[in-house]
């Protein structure tokens, strides 16, 4: 157990306590006090498109489902029946008629939580079961939030709003949305989801860590590069090998990209790849001509020229605009974190649009992609070296002392700064140690 | 009348079956081996030049445009990925994944002309760095006539359905 003292004097401006990633009692405090207070996305809109439509999603350790009521709004339960427990729908996503039923003894419920019925309620007659009672209703989560469709619940009743949370990365997902001829999106040709054995942190880290690309990517890079030599040397290179090569950009590319870092631990960076190359790819040609038919030229020009590469949104994950996906990170244990990938169709736009973000998807984020394996590889050894004695700190030295403020945040005078993790810690220690004495009592 | 068994087919065409079935066991088996001998090269030379590789997210996936596969790669892609798997600095391949794959069930449910389908059941025991991990399916096998070694084949496409295929994987490195 750690006092505040110990937590904060664990993070200090240019470097973190190493324990803070391999600790399992950090771990605990993180899902009350960082997961238990967050703004956490827990899925979007059109994935639950009906009255009755359901999705089981997770908030920290939280399972909870969220779903679409007779009110036509989007809700968020725990899925956990009060009468036994029993969690009252299966993994994954699905439909139910007008209330929840439970498949143990068949106690059922509005689809915003409320009782409905039990069996036999005579039984009950003489005793304190009330289904006025909030004890007996499927508990919702403290506050629900829809902002554009994506769906945030806290598990908390306090703090900011959804908007004020967002801050600066609510830029992001306007834009992702406004990529779309009618100003929409919807969840489109399923999902990956996938292992990292490391801690989520390193992840969140590594998104906008531009010094690792040409070193961690090395084998990737060299062999797009190498087949584009051998198989096509001359011509375009196609897209496929191009945000695969991409990578390989040397450290003066690199140094040169904005890097905007918010309040609460967000973030964004400016694209790596140029997807303003309107006069020579038909498929973004055709897509700036659809936006610019539905909103003009001047803001389709603006909406398109601006190029971010990931987002980070603290606590959910990584919004990518260009490519219209949403890489969402769940903390499972203090070594083990599974991301889940979401693809996106901006509506009204042409079909060809969509089917390069699945092509990216494949690509870049599969299970099977030959990028991330080298990703995922050195964030476990991050992992493990970190269990060892050979040193407590981490190092965030690159271009500490600056960073230059912003309205909401502040900005990198160098794209391979690292104030993206600094920032992250920021957050990190505010959440952990303000207030964090009466919340779980255990300082 | 009363030689003319196997619903009315003849005994040369049951001849002719079995052979096809031997054929298409022995590619399949030598497919096998490569395969399982991290011999990428020589796997890719199966393959028609417009041969296609695919391990489809969703079961009975239809469409690799519209949907997420776990792989989709035409023969550009396979040779990055080979590539890449001998690259020396290929971090998450060392140590290197080693792997086994066992079929069975082979049976030829479209024997031509022009294209043969045969579909097999295959088990797959891959290690790497301390992590055993199982996999099993259907592999189904569109094949060609290899023109340049009589009796073998070429693949047109090799569409490998994971029983697993909607678990949360870990990476996904070697052509299975």
């Amino acid at each position: 157990m750690y006092t505040n003292e110990q937590l904060a004097d664990m993070i200090k401006p240019d470097k973190v306590h190493r324990a803070v990633y391999v600790d399992p009692g950090i771990f605990d405090l993180e899902m009350e006090r960082i997961y238990g207070r967050l703004w956490v996305y827990v899925g979007h809109e059109s994935q639950i498109p009906q009255t009755g439509d359901y999705l089981t999603s997770r908030i920290g350790r939280q399972d909870v489902i969220l779903v679409r009521a007779a009110d036509g709004k989007p809700h968020v339960l725990y899925n956990r029946c009060p009468h036994k427990g029993a969690q009252i729908v299966p993994p994954g996503g699905g439909h139910v008629d007008r209330h929840f039923r439970c498949p143990y003894h068949a106690w059922t419920f509005r689809l915003h939580g409320p009782m409905l019925s039990a069996p036999l309620r005579a039984g009950y007659e003489g005793t304190a079961f009330d289904p006025a009672d909030e004890a007996f209703w499927l508990r919702r989560v403290a506050r629900v939030a829809s902002y554009r469709g994506f769906v945030f619940a806290s598990l908390s009743a306090g703090g900011d709003d959804l908007v004020d949370f967002l801050g600066g990365a609510k830029a992001a997902i306007d834009n992702l949305c406004d990529r779309s001829p009618v100003g929409e999106v919807e969840v489109a040709g399923g999902v990956f989801r996938v292992w990292q054995n490391s801690n989520w942190k390193i992840f969140y880290e590594n998104l906008h860590d531009t010094m690792h690309a040409a070193v961690t990517h090395e084998s990737s890079v060299v062999a797009a590069r190498d087949e584009y030599e051998a198989s096509m040397a001359g011509q375009d290179m196609p897209f496929v090998l191009h945000i695969m090569a991409g990578n390989g950009e040397p450290y003066q590319f690199w140094e040169k990209l904005a890097v905007h870092a918010f309040d609460h631990g967000h973030g964004y960076m400016e694209g790596i790849f140029d997807p303003g190359g309107t006069d020579r790819d038909p498929t973004s040609r055709a897509h700036h001509e659809s936006l610019a038919a539905a909103v003009g030229e001047a803001r389709a020009r603006e909406i398109l020229g601006m190029n971010l590469h990931n987002t980070i949104i603290y606590g959910s994950g990584s919004p990518h605009t260009v490519f219209q996906q949403f890489r969402v990170i769940r903390p499972v244990a203090v070594d083990r974190t599974m991301v889940e990938i979401v693809t996106f169709r901006l509506k009204g736009a042409p079909e060809a649009v969509f089917e390069r973000a699945v092509t990216y998807a494949n690509t870049i984020n599969s299970p099977s992609s030959n990028v991330m394996p080298d990703d995922v590889e050195l964030y476990t050894r991050v992992q493990k070296g970190n269990r060892l004695d050979g040193g407590d700190w981490v190092s965030m030295h690159r271009y500490c002392g600056t960073d230059r403020d912003i309205p909401g945040g502040k900005v990198a005078v160098n794209g391979t700064s690292e104030l993206p993790i600094r920032n992250q810690f920021v957050a990190w220690k505010a959440l952990m140690t303000e207030g964090g004495a009466g919340c779980g009592g255990t300082a | 009348m009363r030689g003319d068994g196997m619903n009315g087919i003849g005994a040369a065409q049951v001849d002719e079956a079995i052979r096809l079935k031997h054929r298409v066991e022995q590619f399949l088996f030598l497919e096998a081996r490569l395969l399982d001998a991290n011999a990428w090269e020589e796997w890719l030379r199966l393959f028609t030049p417009a041969g296609m590789y695919w391990v489809p997210r969703m079961r009975g996936q239809l469409d690799a445009r519209t949907q997420v596969s776990l792989f989709h790669e035409d023969a550009l892609l396979r040779s990055v990925r080979a590539r890449r798997l001998a690259n020396h600095r290929n971090w998450s391949q060392q140590p290197p994944t080693h792997a086994t794959r066992t079929i069975g069930n082979v049976s030829v449910t479209d024997p031509g002309p022009g294209t043969i389908v045969v579909r097999s059941s295959f088990q797959m025991l891959e290690w790497r760095a301390d992590n055993p991990r199982a996999f099993g399916g259907s592999y189904t096998h569109t094949l060609r006539e290899d023109p340049a070694a009589a009796g073998s084949f070429r693949i047109e496409m090799k569409r490998v359905d994971l029983v697993n295929c909607d678990a949360i994987h870990e990476n996904l490195q070697v052509f299975l």
